[in-house]
């Protein structure tokens, strides 16, 4: 929009409504390449993006989307329960009855209860099969060791922001599990009793721990969860995008030694004597202008760099919105479908029996009925330092950027060793633990 | 300081400086009242006083248990044991993950991990790690007696009636 070089009060009327839109949105709909560059630029959400992304990333097969994922649930999770919030009310007499206004006056109440419910169950799973394709294509190996930290650290907190959920409907299998839990807690070494009455703010879970973990759940998890993924993502940019295989930065061979032409000068060379000039032609000729940083100014370089990059726009971002809308539509479905269970009031009296955890933490408890301090606390310890430490010990970069790669045989047969032994005995917890935690079958 | 602190003994490294020194002391003030703060986050959120069940209450008379009662008070997680003139306070909270146990034939059972103890608390079988705990029992000068959850004492030690 130009300014009118004559203004006058109808003018400015008349252009209103589209001066508005324009000083939002300050990019129209882009048809060029340089459009696409600055639409991805000069949009806040959208900045977060790189302007142009690598090929290999786009590949649905390479990363399934899962973190993407993880974040569109944690969305879901955040939207549903502010809106659930505005109905629970943490007390140990009111907390139950809360829960049976939402499934039986709250409108959509009980729908949102599914949402929440379903999502924070897909979170962790998603959250932990994330994990599981960092680790099977190599994508913590240097510059990265420190992402797959804070992923470890997410995947804690996912964790335990679910535990701490688990307590707020305040029915039996929320009393019990928590009890459980924090008992298991209380068998970590020197600060195990300290830790678990910090926690449960008394010594026996009752008001204080509901509301203890109430706090957790909307403001303190939520918030240290938010900041580590923004630095997640943020190292993602910085470490130069998602891993790829080394072979996709190289140049092809067979294509022609690409010629910069530069848009116009830069003004080093331009100042300079033709001498100058000269001396620094080999150097740009060499230098790999990617649009990230040059997209303002006069050295906007669009076009044909020579790597196998795609605009963010609309590639990166269809494929975002697609990961969004199957997120969505998979919570949904199964909300529409499936009720989150509610059990019934607490009754501190009567455990129920098995008094069993979510299914996650199944194979912890299932741990915990041989040995209390090993299942409970010393393997999951080892299990977490040895997740936190092996970017540090596999330091070879080989093999970075592909699926089930050779040279990884034997890291991805620990770490697949260490996911299949979990999931067996989540899966005997679940199915073949009844009454006393002795063995039945589900048949 | 009369004359501007000169580069070449900042650079020297080895002196001390008057500006090294502080950047010293400011950094550990700094570092100090974060660990500080930190701590004292740590002190408020761990409570004084509890809001639920006292860990201290009354019990009634000792006449209101005939010899070789053995009362659970499930909402206390204790049982009250009376043998003769001997009184004593067996936790019911069941050491291997909190449930509460029951009062059984032999002793004492856990629903939740089948965990077992015999009359005294000692662990007869399942998987708990340790006998259930004895509290400290006294006698309350309005003649009714006070059980102190935060106080164990020895298994046998009992209060003579």
């Amino acid at each position: 929009m130009t300014t009118s070089s004559k203004a006058s009060p109808w003018k400015a009327l008349v252009e209103l409504p589209e001066n508005i839109w324009r000083s939002i949105f300050r990019n129209p709909l882009p048809s060029s390449d340089l459009g696409r560059a600055s639409t991805s630029f000069t949009n806040f959400f959208l900045h977060l993006h790189p302007v142009k992304v690598h090929r290999n990333s786009l590949k649905a097969t390479y990363t399934w989307g899962l973190g993407l994922m993880s974040f569109f649930l944690f969305f879901i999770l955040v939207v549903t329960g502010i809106l659930l919030m505005f109905y629970y009310v943490p007390s140990t007499t009111q907390a139950y009855d809360r829960m049976l206004d939402l499934r039986g006056t709250v409108a959509f109440g009980i729908f949102l209860r599914n949402m929440h419910r379903w999502s924070a169950h897909g979170m962790v799973a998603v959250v932990f099969l994330h994990m599981c394709r960092v680790f099977l294509t190599g994508s913590y190996k240097p510059p990265r060791e420190f992402n797959w930290v804070l992923g470890v650290f997410l995947l804690l907190i996912t964790l335990f922001l679910s535990f701490t959920g688990y307590l707020l409907p305040w029915d039996q299998l929320a009393f019990w599990a928590i009890t459980v839990g924090t008992s298991i807690a209380s068998y970590a070494p020197l600060v195990g009793k300290q830790m678990k009455f910090i926690l449960l703010g008394d010594s026996t879970v009752g008001q204080e721990a509901l509301l203890r973990f109430y706090v957790l759940h909307v403001a303190v998890l939520p918030a240290v969860l938010s900041l580590l993924v923004a630095i997640h993502f943020w190292r993602i940019r910085k470490d130069g995008g998602l891993s790829r295989p080394e072979e996709e930065d190289a140049f092809p061979a067979e294509a022609a030694p690409v010629k910069l032409e530069l848009v116009q000068a830069p003004a080093v060379v331009m100042a300079s004597s033709p001498a100058a000039a000269a001396a620094v032609e080999p150097v740009l000729q060499k230098r790999h202008y990617g649009i990230q940083g040059l997209v303002r100014g006069p050295f906007t370089k669009v076009g044909n760099v020579p790597d196998r990059s795609e605009f963010a726009w609309p590639n990166l971002f269809m494929a975002e919105l697609l990961v969004f809308l199957i997120t969505v539509a998979g919570v949904l479905v199964v909300s529409l479908f499936f009720n989150a269970p509610l059990e019934q009031p607490v009754n501190v009296m009567h455990p129920p029996n098995p008094a069993k955890a979510p299914w996650y933490f199944l194979g912890l408890q299932e741990q915990v009925s041989y040995s209390a301090f090993w299942g409970g606390v010393g393997i999951p310890t080892i299990e977490v330092l040895l997740l936190l430490i092996v970017p540090y010990i596999d330091r070879k970069i080989a093999g970075v950027g592909r699926w089930f790669a050779r040279e990884r045989l034997l890291a991805n047969f620990l770490f697949l060793t260490f996911v299949i032994v979990n999931i067996i005995l989540i899966i005997i917890g679940t199915f073949f633990r009844g009454p006393n935690w002795e063995f039945v079958s589900p048949w | 300081m009369k004359t501007p602190a000169k580069p070449a003994i900042e650079e020297s490294g080895d002196a001390v400086t008057r500006r090294r020194a502080l950047s010293w002391l400011s950094g550990f003030g700094l570092f100090g009242s974060l660990i500080i703060t930190a701590f004292s986050n740590l002190i408020y959120i761990k409570p004084r006083a509890t809001y639920g069940q006292p860990n201290r209450f009354s019990i009634g008379k000792p006449e209101d248990f005939p010899s070789g009662a053995r009362v659970s008070l499930d909402t206390r997680r204790v049982c009250i044991v009376r043998d003769g003139d001997k009184i004593a306070a067996i936790s019911t909270t069941c050491t291997h993950l909190g449930c509460i146990v029951s009062v059984s034939e032999t002793g004492f059972a856990c629903p939740c991990h089948g965990s077992r103890y015999d009359q005294d608390g000692n662990v007869t079988g399942g998987p708990a790690p340790k006998a259930l705990p004895w509290f400290q029992v006294s006698l309350a000068p309005n003649g009714e007696i006070e059980v102190d959850k935060d106080t164990e004492i020895e298994q046998g030690n009992y209060l003579r009636v």
